[in-house]
């Protein structure tokens, strides 16, 4: 049963509410005296602040006015910093605080490659400046896929494009040397279909070096977003109910056993990496949110104790809806979560992550992609997206290399430490005329995806169906048209080519060495283990076919078994998935 | 890029129809990217080319396999995340190892294979890369200049390839009506043949390869084969063959599955189908063998099941789904009448209830005794699909054949 179709009506019942709020402002004077007292308590909780050269500026731009119409407008329908519905962010101050060094930096560098010692180096080199610790893993495909560095036909495969880890002792060395409890400490980790085995091996490893009591300290963000697996990114290895299970189970394991821990990452990202247009991207990323907020008080979970671990990942890229894409996903999130799913306020806050767009890099003249990125960063910073990842110009050829990762983290200091654009003042744009026109227009069409998912049963109906799939895959093709036929331009592929040839750039591959010293890593490990894991795999096999909680039983499970030898156990209890076509 | 022609094509213009090429493309295990592969297919299709489309993740031995039993003319990979040097290596060592180092492979992976890449690449048995930014016009043509031959009619293979050879042999020259003799039995037992029809979209494919392990699992050693029909387009010639996508349990090499287009044929079946179930017989190999139709109407009858001659299949089943649109349609169809068994597919939809009455009615009136089996082949260990298993087996014992109950 869906309840896309209610939630797009609460928010524009929400809309008319403001509406009426504003004539009531204008019309009754009692409530419009309360309006202006209430407006000038907020502005008088403003501090001010001074620019490097001189100039006095408010900590928090808000609305230079006093008519009680223009204030409900603002309060109701944009919300103060940190007030709902959110609109304008998630908090009252973010990014403000930089040369004080009180605040933590949105900065977050997704990296990955070769074995976890290289990962590990990588990691070392990223955050040698930053004050807190921001750790984002990008995994290999054998391991996206659940499947061990020694299974057939996967060698070249083993540390491409990501890490490779297939054991609790790979975990152990891809965060050796980092004090992973500290307070401001956060990892992060793309990670899906095998998601419930990797966070077990990264608990397990937790424990092995700070001792078991450290669970509850450990914080990060784990993406284990199966549908838009399904939707758009492909990499699926259980039917999808089996998938849906798993996860729920790590949630519910997580909530109270984690209290720091975010165990999914509802993603837009791939959806729009694969095509989508950005109003496709929120609609389906916040649908495929509420389905797992569905999902999860359907198993008896409480909203106000899970919802506030659900976060969300958005791509960001060139188009103009992205000016507005966060704010308005936040403030369709929280109208949706308290007045359908009856969320209190922690848990209607879209806690957002946005990475610049790889769909938008391209390999011709690449070095235009440090522009691209830097526009795509400042959309994300003007949408106050509470984390951040900037592309490396050498992506469309290869893994980031240690060159241009650099460029891309100091792209973003650039933005919040060096320009004064974010540093002085929090919301500058906000309630811009042109933002305003943007998100009316795009909330209604994120609405009406809505309403059109719902007379298709919902979310995993229409998923069955094909739905995202199709219409991903059809504004895919029409962004590829457009480029073909001029329509949509692209500096140095489509307009103003130059005839200069591809200089020749670096390539990060992992050498067959070391793919072959993972596999006799992975090898000793399963000897080691030979005689533990057959009855490790026999427990979990009974949890997964009786029902109980899976993921708690992998936590045990991955102190003597590799992750391929858990997916193939799993598999054998619940089936694979079958591709749809 | 400018592309000479073959200039002795170019030079007979009017010769006989061409032999449609056929193509495996796929894309490397540990990769989901399927854009790129999926506009080539249909670019490929749309010039008459047979596209065989494997999906995304696959193994080197799902690739091998299924160029070996489609008698592929070439093998198109799609990589776009790393370690394609290795892959495109084993893949062709595989195909060559197997004694069919005849199929060529070519791939493509945006900017990820470098210039450099190739070179090893080309040095380690990949027959081409196309790099970004190739107009898909020029792969067009490169494709249907260099990719057409095939093996002669007189080469000699092994194992599947044989069969899957001498079905293509059959395919090619359909005037020879007589299956050609190349395998000789290796056991007796003809295997158990089940005509599978049904409208399109009602879940054949998933339902065939349900039974698939249902097979695998109940009869450890035995092989079935699968001849899966679709359409070829009536303008183009050219096919996609998907039903290997869906086909998770047909990666085994117990598992003979044969893609076979149309080519024109409008009975819902090749014009190859005879002949290739009787190469599959005669080898002896399998224990059953399902011939899945192209989506039918109401009036089909691929399988001659009311025929006064000889029945093509030792069975058939007809599958539909809830949505047949009301009685009226229902009396209309033809197979429902001369069908052995009948499975309502998709029973989880919420029309099934009803949809399970009216059929059931609709069969009473044949007085056949004919039972109506109730499946949800998408789910995984359905037990409606247990029971058809077991029902299709019950048939084959009952005709005196084994259809793997051995």
């Amino acid at each position: 049963m869906s309840q896309l179709g209610k939630i797009a009506d609460s928010v524009d019942r929400y809309n008319r509410f403001v509406a009426a709020e504003v004539a009531r402002a204008r019309s009754d004077r009692k409530f419009a005296a309360e309006l202006r007292a209430r407006w000038a308590a907020l502005r008088a909780s403003v501090t001010m602040t001074r620019s490097p050269t001189g100039t006095p500026l408010p900590r928090l731009a808000l609305p230079d006015t006093d008519e009680p119409g223009a204030i409900a407008e603002y309060l109701f329908g944009q919300g103060f910093p940190g007030q709902f519905p959110y609109a304008t962010a998630a908090y009252r101050e973010m990014y403000l605080d930089h040369e004080t060094g009180t605040g933590e930096e949105p900065m977050r560098l997704f990296a990955g490659l070769g074995l976890a010692e290289d990962t590990n180096a990588r990691f070392k080199y990223l955050s040698r400046h930053q004050k807190s610790l921001r750790l984002s893993t990008a995994f290999d495909g054998p391991t996206l896929y659940g499947l061990d560095s020694d299974h057939a036909g996967v060698l070249g495969k083993v540390g491409e494009g990501g890490v490779a880890i297939d054991t609790v002792e790979d975990m152990g060395r891809l965060f050796a040397g980092f004090d992973l409890t500290r307070k401001d400490a956060s990892v992060s980790m793309t990670m899906n279909a095998p998601a419930p085995v990797i966070l077990a091996m990264f608990i397990a490893a937790a424990k092995r070096r700070f001792g078991a009591g450290c669970v509850p300290n450990l914080r990060g963000t784990i993406q284990a977003d199966m549908l838009k697996e399904v939707q758009a990114q492909n990499e699926v290895i259980f039917p999808v109910d089996a998938s849906l299970r798993f996860l729920c189970d790590m949630i519910e394991w997580c909530v109270p056993n984690m209290p720091r821990w975010y165990p999914v990452s509802i993603s837009g990202y791939h959806i729009a990496e694969a095509g989508a247009t950005p109003v496709q991207q929120a609609a389906f990323t916040l649908s495929n949110g509420f389905t797992y907020a569905g999902l999860l008080q359907a198993r008896g979970a409480d909203i106000n104790a899970f919802g506030p671990r659900l976060s969300f990942f958005l791509d960001c890229s060139l188009d103009v809806e992205y000016l507005v894409l966060g704010r308005v996903c936040r403030r369709i999130w929280a109208i949706g979560l308290r007045d359908v799913f009856g969320a209190g306020p922690k848990a209607q806050i879209l806690k957002l992550h946005t990475q610049t767009s790889g769909r938008s890099l391209i390999a011709a003249e690449f070095q235009n992609n440090l522009t691209r990125t830097a526009v795509e960063l400042m959309l994300a910073y003007m949408n106050y997206t509470n984390s951040c990842h900037s592309n490396s110009a050498d992506e469309p050829f290869t893994t980031p290399t240690e060159k241009y990762a650099l460029l891309a983290s100091h792209g973003q200091s650039i933005l919040l430490e060096e320009s004064g654009l974010f540093k002085h003042t929090m919301n500058l744009f906000g309630g811009a005329p042109g933002l305003l026109a943007l998100e009316r227009q795009v909330e209604q069409r994120i609405l009406s995806v809505f309403r059109e998912m719902d007379t298709l049963g919902g979310v995993i109906a229409a998923m069955e169906q094909r739905y995202q799939r199709s219409q991903i895959q059809e504004s895919g093709h029409r962004i590829e048209t457009q480029i073909y036929s001029g329509e949509r331009p692209v500096i140095g592929l489509n307009k103003y080519v130059s005839d200069e040839p591809m200089p020749s750039v670096p390539l990060a591959r992992t050498s067959p060495k070391k793919q072959r010293l993972q596999v006799e890593r992975l090898r000793a490990f399963k000897r080691r283990h030979a005689k533990t894991a057959p009855a490790a795999l026999q427990r979990l096999a009974h949890v997964a076919r009786g029902g109980g909680n899976v993921f708690a039983e992998l936590v045990d499970t991955v102190e003597v078994c590799s992750l391929g030898q858990i997916t193939a156990c799993l598999a054998d209890v619940v089936g694979k998935f079958r591709p749809m076509v | 890029m400018a592309v000479a022609l073959n200039p002795r094509r170019a030079a007979h213009p009017a010769r006989a129809p061409r032999v449609p090429l056929r193509i495996l493309t796929a894309v490397p295990i540990c990769d989901g990217h399927d854009s790129a592969v999926t506009t080539i297919n249909i670019e490929l299709a749309r010039h008459g080319i047979e596209v065989i489309y494997l999906g995304y993740h696959q193994s080197v031995s799902a690739i091998a396999r299924a160029a070996v039993q489609e008698d592929v003319n070439v093998v198109g990979l799609s990589s776009y995340n790393g370690g394609h040097i290795i892959f495109f290596k084993e893949v062709a060592d595989q195909l060559r190892h197997s004694g069919n180092g005849d199929i060529p492979v070519f791939g493509g992976g945006g900017g990820t294979i470098t210039k450099a890449d190739e070179r090893i690449m080309r040095r380690q048995g990949t027959d081409r890369i196309f790099f970004a930014g190739t107009p898909l016009k020029d792969i067009m043509t490169i494709i249907q200049r260099d990719y057409a031959r095939t093996a002669k009619p007189n080469a000699k293979f092994k194992g599947d390839r044989s069969l899957a050879r001498a079905i293509t042999l059959v395919e090619q020259n359909l005037s020879a009506r007589r299956p050609p003799r190349v395998i000789p039995a290796r056991r007796q037992g003809r295997g158990f043949v089940v005509g599978i029809a049904g409208p399109g979209g009602a879940g054949k494919s998933t339902l065939i390869d349900e039974l698939t392990s249902r097979f695998l699992r109940q009869h450890p050693t035995g092989r079935i084969a699968i001849l899966a029909n679709d359409p070829s387009h009536p303008d183009t010639g050219g096919a996609i063959l998907g039903d290997r996508v869906s086909a998770i349990y047909a990666q085994d090499d117990r598992v003979f599955f044969r893609s076979l287009a149309t080519r024109g044929s409008l009975t819902g079946l090749s014009a190859a189908t005879p002949a290739a179930i009787g190469i599959l017989q005669q080898s002896g190999e399998f224990d059953l063998i399902l011939v899945e139709s192209v989506g039918v109407g109401q009036e089909s009858d691929p399988f001659g099941s009311f025929g006064q001659s000889r029945r093509l299949t030792d069975a058939v089943l007809f599958v539909l789904a809830p949505h047949y649109g009301g009685l009226i349609q229902l009396q209309k169809i033809a197979l429902l009448n001369g069908a052995d068994l009948v499975a309502l597919n998709k029973c989880d939809h919420p029309m099934a209830r009803t949809a399970q009455a009216e059929i059931q009615a609709r069969l009473n009136q044949n007085g056949r005794g004919q039972v109506l089996h109730s499946t949800t082949a998408a789910r995984h260990f359905d037990p409606g699909v247990d029971a058809l298993f077991a029902a299709i087996q019950a048939l084959g014992s009952a005709r005196g054949r084994t259809g793997g109950a051995r």
